[in-house]
């Protein structure tokens, strides 16, 4: 088994457990925890496409390895967006608001 | 002329800057003047493709793909872009707090999140490659999910999770499919995607990665089944805000769907899977629609009312891939006429609506009988809008009702053709439901002795005029809309 | 044939194009200066005037006269053609008389500014249906009328007139649906994306789609004219709406329908089988809304009955025409459409009349109220005698012509029960609103009158030939018949319970409760399809479906 195999392996087990986390979560915390797990697993699947589509002769293929960069910095802004909203939430739950 | 297309990228960015750093009221104004600017850049974009009768094209810092990023603008990205922005500018107009008025102001964070709005909008209608999409789509999605708890109220936030959440789960799919594409192709670019394909039938792993895209940017359009987040997103928005969701976000998930269908995926491929994307869009029409009639709040009808009419453009799927040149030329056309005359209609209809709430100070239908007395420009701005969902002439609603309806006879797709109609007739119940309320005698008392504002509900009956002014067009394929795309509809003969 | 059909009594030669816009126009530009605040007041007493170009085109303007308003792509055609000048100038005559009787009625309604604003919607959009030539302008024009036409309905805003007005719109809706697919199908059989409706129309007997336009149109237009089983609303709607509101409803709207008919089906081409039903279903229509008037207690309930039995007639002569293909039968149809428009303008006048005044003046006007009738049941030497044999000569003595003739019998005896309560309608002391009393009676001396000004030019026969001995024999017997069986039922008494308006909607409980039933599912389908774990498995499996399908 090839190293890039083993990668993508890895990769598609973390983003199988992400999706059972998305779906099963009962709560917003849950969801965003999947919502990085299987986003680690896509990246990580990536890394091993770049790494077997590197068919040119280079070593590694580098621009996937530029897209997973941009990716993870998309990812980790939206968990900091989920992040921020979940404690908003909890706030204004806790402040017992109700709705109009 | 290429550059047009990077000024309307960066121009709304730049409306940023006063609204850092003067205050709020220097800041609307300069935010409202580049959201002019940037809507006068789109039509700029629109007349020269329409000029050239070819697709605008420019390679940032000049480099061609693989390396470089290739913005190109043809007849279809330059008519959501027009559309986008013109509904952007008014609804920032709409926004501004009217000289004495007692409405709630708009926070400065709104006109900041609508700038971001228009410049991810634009890079999603531009970008050619599939993974400056996915950066577009989550620009999108981060502008799009504060507009909705602009307020910071409970259910607001509830809303904006869900949303949130939702999405992010389709663009994780959607970046899966783009992995896949790039690890079958080693490119992401369209043009470079289409020479390959062109050349070799693609495996089952290209369905698999344009079926995992599609299923991300149908949880970005809320298409059937897949809508859960958008009744409470849309319906708790501030009015402003709803009018933008409603009318432009959601749209750009659904041209990039049609992107990937109609542009890229190979012809036998996308007549596999329309049928799919039509049963989906036939569940959104009816479902939404009958569900939107047993709502008890204005705006959630009308944010059902959203969910059911984006069906419509799933619905076009089997009719523009069909073999019929001129047929499926007449349901694209169609498609797309659908998606701007909604996008004016529904922003005209959700600030009729905020216009509304804001007289009676509710937006329950059954205390809004006699509101044709106190916002009558507001009812008419969404009786007019109204009636392009209905599908009655002269609207743009109409002209796409009969474009669908006629390419769904002639392609022989009966179901599709009364699903149309069932849909106008469903639409026919929530639009008049409201408009007859309206016009009934209110009971003594009930009707509140404030006045709708005026030149707000003025801007709402624009929008609803734009939507009857696409009534206009010819019921032919609009050649526009073919430009820059494979193939060109020039001198096709019914 | 010659005359009214094919050359204008008074051609004009200056600029007839422009009275064609221009009939459509005037009430227009009248429903758009109600927008001015300035002059909302003049526009009640102009509503008089409206339809005076109409009224002018419809006597002046050549025959198959044609204008192209706006060019490619717009196309906005108008034309006019023997039927449209003969409803045109009736529908003309009608909107002037109740127009007055309107503006005298409704002095005192604080509403009467949208009342006038609603009027001349639906006046502009009952002239546009008998002039436009063109399918997508006929589609506005249709809807044009139909929609507007809520406002008369629902004018009082009584509980009665909500729910009338609401099964009102919803059905127009549902004949708007009807349409649009008629149409869209019918377009398919040119080479043009807007045909003029005569193109279209002569596709039709070959078009592939033929049956299924056929049974569109007839469903769409005859929910218009209230033929069985889509009668249901008119009886409810007509009843409700103000006095002159009903005359241009029972009057004038339904005529949409007509036209319709008579546009967009051939004239001359047989569509066997087609024919047939729809004059069995007229028929059956002409005896129903007999049998179900002679049992209502209220003139204007009686009177919506029997627009619907009348409607009935012109649908099953309509549908001998198409059955035997019979050239130039159509124009026969509209002469007998007019006929009875006039008339039945004029009965909801008289009984508005009678129903504002005292019981004495009701007794002078349940007079007024029984000549129009028994013109209506064609006894000889009225208007509607003449009516009455100009249909013989599309419908023949046979099967269909016998129970024609027989459901004048049941013209007779509703219009002797009209009259009877128009005589009971009087209260003790109170007086009509001057300026009422004029309109009613010159708009009953037209409907009496015009006939005999178009019998000849449109059957091509003269006048006499209506006159003769075997014409006045046929003619007698069933309004005798109906008045004599009118005089038993008053001296026997015999208890007839009133079927309430709308009848057999009563009997569609089953349906309404389907309805809620649906909505029920679909709000909880949708409540089920949007919690999160079914729309999470839901956004997978679809992207698994799609990748299986898009192999």
């Amino acid at each position: 088994m090839s190293d890039a195999m083993l990668y993508a392996l890895a990769g598609a087990m973390l983003a199988g457990c992400g999706t059972y986390g998305l779906l099963t979560a009962g709560g917003a915390l849950g969801r965003i925890l999947g919502f990085n797990i299987l986003g680690g697993g896509v990246f990580l699947i990536f890394g091993a496409v770049a790494r077997r589509g590197a068919g040119a002769g280079l070593a590694a293929d580098p621009v996937p390895q530029a897209l997973v960069i941009t990716g993870i910095v998309v990812a980790f802004c939206a968990t900091a967006l989920a992040v921020a909203l979940l404690l908003r939430l909890k706030a204004a739950d806790g402040a017992g608001e109700e709705e109009p | 002329m290429s550059a047009l297309l990077v000024l309307a990228l960066t121009v709304p960015l730049l409306g940023l800057v006063p609204l850092l750093l003067a205050g709020p009221r220097v800041g609307e104004r300069a935010a409202l003047a580049v959201l002019a600017i940037g809507a006068g850049l789109c039509v700029a974009v629109g007349v020269a493709v329409a000029l050239s009768g070819r697709a605008l094209q420019y390679f940032v810092a000049g480099l061609a793909p693989p390396l470089g990023i290739g913005l190109r603008a043809d007849g279809f990205s330059a008519a959501m872009m027009g559309m986008s922005a013109l509904v952007l500018a008014l609804t920032a107009f709409y926004a501004m707090r009217a000289p004495g008025a007692g409405a709630p102001r708009m926070p400065p964070a709104f006109f900041m999140l609508l700038l971001a709005l228009a410049s991810a909008l634009n890079l999603a209608f531009l970008a050619q490659d599939l993974f400056t999409l996915y950066v577009a789509l989550e620009l999108l999605t981060f502008a799009a999910v504060p507009l909705v708890c602009l307020d910071g109220k409970p259910g607001q936030l509830r809303a904006a999770m869900t949303y949130l959440m939702f999405a992010l789960f389709g663009s994780v799919l959607y970046l899966l499919g783009v992995v896949l594409v790039y690890g079958q192709f080693g490119t992401l670019d369209f043009a470079r995607l289409s020479a390959a394909l062109a050349l070799a039938p693609p495996g089952w792993s290209f369905g698999a990665a344009l079926a995992l895209m599609s299923a991300g940017l149908m949880a970005k359009a809320a298409l059937f089944p897949l809508h859960l987040w958008l009744p409470p997103a849309h319906a708790g928005a501030p009015p402003a805000a709803s009018a933008v969701l409603s009318a432009v976000v959601i749209k750009a998930p659904l041209f990039l769907l049609v992107r990937l269908w109609a542009d890229l995926a190979p012809v036998p491929m996308a007549q596999a899977a329309a049928p799919v994307l039509a049963i989906c869009g036939a569940g959104a029409i009816l479902v939404c629609g009958v569900v939107a009639l047993a709502q008890v709040r204005l705006k959630l009808l009308i944010a059902y009312s959203t969910a059911a009419q984006i069906g419509y453009l799933g619905l076009m799927f089997p009719l523009a891939a069909g073999a019929d040149a001129y047929w499926s030329a007449l349901a694209w056309t169609g498609g797309t006429l659908h998606l701007v005359s909604h996008a004016f209609s529904k922003a005209a209809m959700f600030m009729a609506a905020g216009l509304i709430a804001e007289v009676f100070g509710h937006d329950r239908l059954a205390g809004l009988k006699g509101a044709a007395r106190v916002a009558p420009l507001s009812i008419a701005a969404f009786g007019i809008g109204g009636l392009s969902l209905l599908g009655l002439p002269p609207s743009g609603g109409f002209t796409a009702k009969v474009m669908l309806l006629t390419s769904a006879l002639q392609q022989g797709a009966w179901w599709i053709g009364v699903v149309v109609l069932a849909g106008g007739l469903l639409a026919g119940g929530y639009v008049l439901r409201l408009l007859v309320l309206a016009l009934q005698r209110p009971e003594d008392g009930t009707l509140p002795a404030a006045r709708e504002c005026g030149w707000r509900a003025g801007i709402a009956l624009a929008l609803a005029f734009g939507a009857v002014a696409l009534g206009f067009l010819p019921l032919a394929p609009l050649g526009f809309l073919s430009i820059g795309r494979p193939i060109a509809w020039e001198g096709l003969a019914p | 044939m010659s005359g009214f059909l094919t050359t204008p009594p008074l051609p004009i030669s200056v600029a007839p194009e422009a009275l064609l816009l221009l009939a459509i126009a005037a009430p227009l530009a009248l429903a758009l200066a109600m927008l001015a605040p300035g002059l909302r007041r003049l526009v009640p007493r102009l509503l008089i005037l409206a339809p005076l170009p109409a009224l002018v085109a419809a006597v002046a303007v050549p025959r198959g006269m044609s204008v192209l308003v706006a060019p490619y792509p717009f196309r906005f055609t108008l034309a006019l053609d023997g039927s449209g000048a003969l409803l045109l100038g009736g529908a003309a005559l009608l909107w002037m008389a109740a127009g007055a009787y309107a503006c005298a009625y409704m002095r005192k309604d604080p509403a009467r500014g949208a009342f006038a604003t609603w009027w001349a919607l639906t006046m502009a959009g009952s002239f546009a249906v008998f002039l436009v030539a063109d399918v997508a302008s006929f589609y506005l024009a249709y809807a044009l009328v139909s929609f507007s036409a809520f406002g008369l309905v629902t004018h009082d805003d009584t509980p009665e007139a909500r729910r009338a007005g609401n099964l009102y719109l919803a059905l127009t809706v549902l004949g708007e649906a009807f349409l649009i697919a008629a149409f869209v199908m019918l377009a398919s059989g040119t080479s043009e994306a807007n045909p003029l409706i005569r193109d279209a129309v002569a596709a039709l007997p070959t078009s592939p789609f033929r049956s299924a336009i056929v049974l569109l149109l007839l469903a769409g237009f005859t929910l218009k004219m209230g033929l069985f089983p889509l009668h249901v609303w008119m009886p409810l709607a007509h009843a409700v709406a103000p006095v002159p509101g009903s005359a241009a409803l029972s009057g004038v709207v339904v005529k949409a329908g007509v036209i319709g008919l008579l546009r967009f089906l051939p004239d001359g081409v047989a569509l066997p089988g087609w024919g047939e039903a729809l004059t069995a279903v007229g028929i059956f229509t002409a005896f129903y809304g007999v049998a179900l008037g002679v049992t209502q207690t209220h003139p204007k309930r009686a009177l919506a009955y029997s627009t619907v039995s009348q409607m009935g007639v012109v649908g099953a002569v309509i549908g001998a025409a198409l059955a035997s293909g019979l050239p130039g039968a159509f124009p026969i149809a509209a002469f007998y459409a007019v006929n009875h428009m006039l008339l039945k303008g004029a009965m909801f006048l008289v009984a508005g009349l009678a129903m504002a005044s005292a019981p004495a003046r009701a007794r002078q006007a349940a007079l007024i109220a029984g000549v129009l009738g028994l013109s209506l049941a064609g006894l000889p030497f009225t208007g509607g005698a003449l009516a009455k044999y100009a249909i013989k000569i599309v419908v023949p003595d046979g099967i269909a012509g016998f129970l024609l003739t027989l459901s004048a019998v049941g013209s007779a005896l509703l219009m002797a029960r009209y009259a009877v309560l128009v005589t009971a309608s009087g209260k003790e002391r109170q007086t009509p609103p001057g300026g009422i009393l004029l309109p009613a009676l010159a708009l009953a001396a037209l409907a009496l009158a015009v006939p005999f000004a178009l019998f000849a030019p449109v059957t091509g026969l003269p006048l006499a030939a209506a006159f003769s001995g075997d014409a006045l024999a046929k003619g007698v017997w069933p309004v005798a018949l109906g008045l004599a069986l009118a005089g038993l039922l008053a001296w026997r008494r015999w208890p007839l319970p009133e079927v309430p308006a709308g009848d057999i909607l009563h009997a569609m409980g089953p349906l309404a409760a389907l309805w809620r039933h649906t909505l029920d599912l679909a709000v909880a389908a949708d409540a089920r399809l949007r919690r999160w774990p079914v729309a999470a498995t839901a956004l997978i499996a679809l992207a698994a479906l799609l990748a299986v399908v898009a192999r």
